[in-house]
């Protein structure tokens, strides 16, 4: 009985989904076709459809497509890791936290994309310099997330570990990184958003390579319905990783309030 | 020889906290304990007066600033009873008790076994698969009782380990306690607020006095044992209560 409740219910949110954007789509097309807007300012919804499939058919889109999300894991997993490792060592380690610190506000207020050309100049117009970019984007939500984490960590647990004797080692395995896991998993929701835009945004800079890539050789071609897909297409691939973090964060953190049903 | 008979001896114990801008804070001075192995012992005393502190530092959590603590057990293991029952979220009831093993690299089938048995006799076997977040604050303490006896210390440590349940589930607690006592023949160091509580439990009552910490009188409770509810109706209960709240003014 419950059961075939939540059924109904995601049937229906879905329903209201399909619905919003099937409204909205319509309004679109009616106003494409109503008012005579040319291609280039603003395609009807079937040309951009038609475009859409056309970048998948042709073949065309499959290698830029993997090259963004290349790009993304990468630097996703490399800020992340960094992320984790310098929020423990900050936590952990006094000098590290004064030593490093004024470096790494820097580097967070710091307009990310204005180092974009410089990084072009130090690692090239190749894959590095984007992935730096990403990294960078990544590394200081997840290392304040991961801070924020540790902190958080009952001082009783804390007591609890060293009754028991345990090493340094277990006390990370087994206590810290799982109550550092809500907080550290907010931020990686964060980290992953970040790296889709820092990867768009060096490739709309450099390179032949990648949706941004696509984007930009569109807009400057003037082909407004590839550039809408390209658009569409770069939406889909941000909600697709972010999902990937979401459902890891279902997975491990089955045990949290915030998952109780 | 000593060792043998008494768990812990603390000769001269006392933790001052040094203060910067004001005078030293005395948490502690000349604390001088026997406890006896099997023995039963509550610390009791007016808020402030370092019983928390005292069982943190025979626990090894803080370092006393002058005197010595000799244990009974050379590497003096001591399982320790928060007030909060501090269980990991993620693990199940099971996972929980069983974590000292897991930390300690004792999960031998004995030991393992020996769980089972604690968790049946503090009532949780049928629960051994819940998350605490499912638990009521009483099964959530039992559990954390289970844990500080999972790798068999001979000496346990519990720090007002009732003190945020209800009346009810308090007195239920104790006797479970009692029971778990009985069986394990465990030395217990059992800190709380209750005047009650502690004579019900004990074999003695430590009462402390505050500025500076220190100890004003070990009553010993000659109430008969086993101990169950006729115990609360008891005169001589009420009279130890008396004498205890006089002693605490």
């Amino acid at each position: 009985m419950k059961r075939h409740g939540k059924t109904a219910n995601f049937l229906r949110s879905i329903g209201e989904y399909v619905l919003s954007i099937g409204f909205f789509i319509l309004i679109w097309f009616l106003y494409t076709k109503l008012n005579d807007v040319p291609t280039y300012i603003l395609p009807s919804p079937d040309q951009v459809w038609s475009s859409f499939i056309g970048l998948f058919t042709s073949g065309l889109v499959w290698g830029h497509l993997w090259a963004t999300t290349y790009e993304v894991m990468l630097g996703f997993l490399i800020g992340s890791f960094l992320g984790i490792v310098l929020g423990y060592l900050f936590i952990k380690t006094d000098w590290i936290k004064t030593a490093l610190m004024p470096y790494l506000i820097f580097f967070q207020t710091a307009p990310k994309i204005a180092l974009v050309p410089l990084f072009i100049v130090w690692f090239g117009i190749g894959v590095v310099s984007k992935i730096i970019l990403i990294i960078s984007m990544v590394v200081f939500p997840v290392l304040a997330g991961m801070m924020l984490g540790l902190e958080s960590i009952p001082s009783d647990v804390k007591n609890l570990m060293k009754v028991l004797k345990a090493n340094r080692w277990q006390i990370f395995s087994q206590v810290e990184f799982q109550y550092a896991l809500p907080s550290l998993f907010s931020s990686l929701k964060i980290g992953i958003v970040q790296a889709v835009i820092g990867a768009i945004v060096a490739e709309w800079m450099s390179g032949k390579q990648g949706l941004g890539y696509i984007l930009t050789y569109a807009s400057s071609t003037y082909e407004t319905p590839m550039l809408i897909a390209g658009i569409l297409l770069t939406i889909l691939l941000g909600i697709a990783t972010y999902e990937m973090v979401h459902i890891a964060e279902n997975k491990m953190l089955y045990w949290h309030e915030s998952k109780k049903e | 020889m000593e060792s043998t008979k008494y768990s812990v001896v603390t000769k001269n114990l006392g933790k001052v906290y040094k203060n910067l801008l004001k005078d030293d804070t005395v948490a502690l001075t000349d604390i001088n304990l026997e406890i006896e192995n099997g023995e039963f012992v509550s610390i009791i005393g007016p808020s402030g007066c370092g019983k928390s502190t005292l069982l943190k530092i025979i626990g090894g959590l803080e370092k006393p600033t002058s005197g010595e603590i000799i244990y009974s057990d050379p590497e003096n293991k001591l399982g320790f009873v928060f007030q909060d029952s501090v269980l990991l979220p993620w693990k199940n009831v099971r996972e929980n008790a069983e974590f000292p093993l897991v930390i300690q690299k004792k999960r031998s089938p004995e030991n393992e076994k020996r769980l089972d048995e604690l968790l049946e006799l503090a009532g949780l076997t049928e629960f051994s698969t819940a998350l605490p977040r499912e638990l009521s604050g009483g099964m959530k303490q039992r559990v954390s009782i289970v844990r500080a006896l999972s790798y068999d210390a001979p000496l346990l440590l519990m720090d007002e380990p009732f003190g945020a349940l209800d009346a009810l589930t308090r007195d239920h607690l104790n006797l479970q306690l009692l029971k778990i006592w009985s069986k394990t023949g465990k030395t217990i160091l059992f800190v709380t607020h209750s005047i009650e509580e502690a004579t019900f439990l004990s074999d003695r009552v430590l009462v402390m006095a505050t500025r500076p910490g220190r100890i004003r009188e070990i009553v010993t409770i000659d109430l008969p044992r086993p101990r169950n509810e006729d115990t609360r109706n008891n005169p001589r209960f009420a009279e130890l209560n008396k004498y205890l709240r006089e002693l605490i003014g």
